[in-house]
């Protein structure tokens, strides 16, 4: 995977990442209008807060972590604004609707998961930073996540025979 | 949802894909996989898994991007950063007089303050107070002089320079005898600019050299960035940074001279592209 240089206009480095961004984004939204509105609002904040990137580490890490407070903050902000109950149906109800058939099967969660580690690339301790979770809960739902995913696999090539 | 929890022999095999297992938990997972035909299947099932998920998410990277989201963070205004600039000098003043020197000062300017106000009191025909403004006048008018000549030579693409930027040595000669001020030509590839050449000039009735730069990448394809120095001192000594006639100025001030990047004002760099200039120049 290429890692595109840390220039001086970050927006640049914004839009050459951007397919990627969106798919980090619909992993947490599970839709895809709602993971354009994330990653819209999320890069405006990296825009105001580029001044904080140093250039360490993957501009990427930097990026998917503003993506993920941005949309605890926007979930916080929605269960206020819907009250406790209609809140928490909203974020239930937000899973699946355009995330892809073979990834529509894995429990909320884990599909960020699994594409931090197994397609991203990041190691345990980085993609755990980034969800905000601990390591070893990490490990764990990537486990559940691969055997999901073996799982809906198994069931379909079943279907198909 | 609630999520499941895998057994700890999924996890070990998890761990062991992903090659974090210790040396001991290793050698003990591929034994089993050579003898415990449940574990290797276990281990072919959590392959699958990643490989068919990483297939799933790769082809999520073939959909187009909308393009107003492209849009959206393309315009999106950059912040304005707050840059240190080189500041002129400030004397140190430390006045502290004893307080028999303090009475008998005040009592002095009251008195000088009391005469002067009574012979003007007295006498109407003093010249007109606009003239003390006029330092300030003369101040805005030698930085407009250089704003406008930016503005004339930075449409040119034949004139832009008066010395090109094959000739550094007379650049440097012609400028520095002429201004007074010493100086290099900085290297600003880093900012996407090239050196075209420079050029002198008259602003407020003193000299200034001024070298010019295009801008050769980026959004700002094309645009001309100037830095002008001259022995002219703008009023306080003090550090300038704003918008004429649509032209933008960042100007900072050492003791020997003053400096001043020019560019349009939709560059949104030029203090980023000060701070590397006063390092360099």
């Amino acid at each position: 995977m290429t890692q595109p240089s840390p220039s001086t206009d970050i927006r640049r480095d914004l839009v050459a990442l951007l397919p990627r961004l969106r798919r980090f984004a619909l992993t947490l939204t599970g839709s895809a209008a709602e993971a354009d509105d994330l990653v819209r609002e999320a890069a405006g904040r990296a825009i105001q807060k580029s001044h904080h990137w140093k250039g360490e580490g993957r501009l990427e890490s930097w990026l998917f972590s503003m993506i993920r407070s941005t949309f605890v903050d926007e979930a916080k902000k929605r269960r206020r604004a819907e009250g406790n109950a209609a809140g928490d149906a909203a974020t239930s109800g937000s899973s699946g609707p355009s995330k892809k058939d073979t990834l529509a099967c894995l429990p909320d969660g884990l599909a960020s998961v699994f594409l931090l580690a197994d397609v991203e690339g990041f190691a345990y301790a980085e993609a755990a930073a980034i969800l905000g979770i601990q390591p070893d809960l990490f490990a764990a739902r990537l486990c559940t996540a691969r055997l999901s995913l073996a799982a809906a696999a198994a069931e379909t090539s079943e279907r198909r025979a | 949802m609630n999520i499941p929890q895998p057994s700890p022999l999924e996890l070990r095999l998890s761990a062991y894909i992903d090659g974090r297992t210790s040396d001991d938990d290793r050698h003990d997972v591929e034994e089993l996989l050579v003898n415990d035909p449940q574990a290797r299947s276990l281990h072919d099932a959590l392959k699958r898994g990643a490989d068919l998920g990483r297939r799933a998410f790769d082809d999520m990277l073939k959909e187009p991007v909308p393009l107003d989201l492209v849009r959206t963070i393309k315009n999106a205004p950059l912040p304005r950063r707050a840059v240190r600039l080189p500041q002129g000098p400030r004397p140190m003043l430390s006045f502290k007089p004893p307080g028999l020197q303090a009475i008998t000062a005040c009592a002095l300017f009251f008195v000088l303050g009391g005469g002067i106000g009574y012979m003007i009191g007295g006498n109407p025909a003093v010249p007109q107070f606009s003239m003390i403004s006029m330092p300030g006048a003369s101040s805005r008018d030698w930085l407009d002089d250089i704003i406008a000549h930016y503005r004339l030579y930075a449409r040119q693409t034949n004139h832009l320079a008066e010395i090109p930027a094959e000739r550094p040595a007379d650049i440097l000669e012609w400028l520095t005898t002429n201004t007074g001020v010493g100086f290099r030509i900085p290297d600003l590839s880093d900012s996407g600019l090239t050196f075209q050449g420079a050029r002198l000039f008259a602003a407020g009735g003193g000299p200034v050299g001024q070298l010019l730069y295009r801008r050769a990448d980026g959004d700002g394809d094309g645009d001309v960035i100037a830095i002008s120095f001259t022995k002219i001192r703008p009023d306080g000594n003090r550090s300038i940074e704003e918008i004429r006639n649509d032209t933008g100025l960042v100007s900072w001030v050492t003791p020997l001279a003053t400096y001043m990047i020019i560019g349009p004002s939709s560059a949104a760099d030029l203090d980023d592209i000060a701070a590397k200039a006063a390092g360099l120049i």
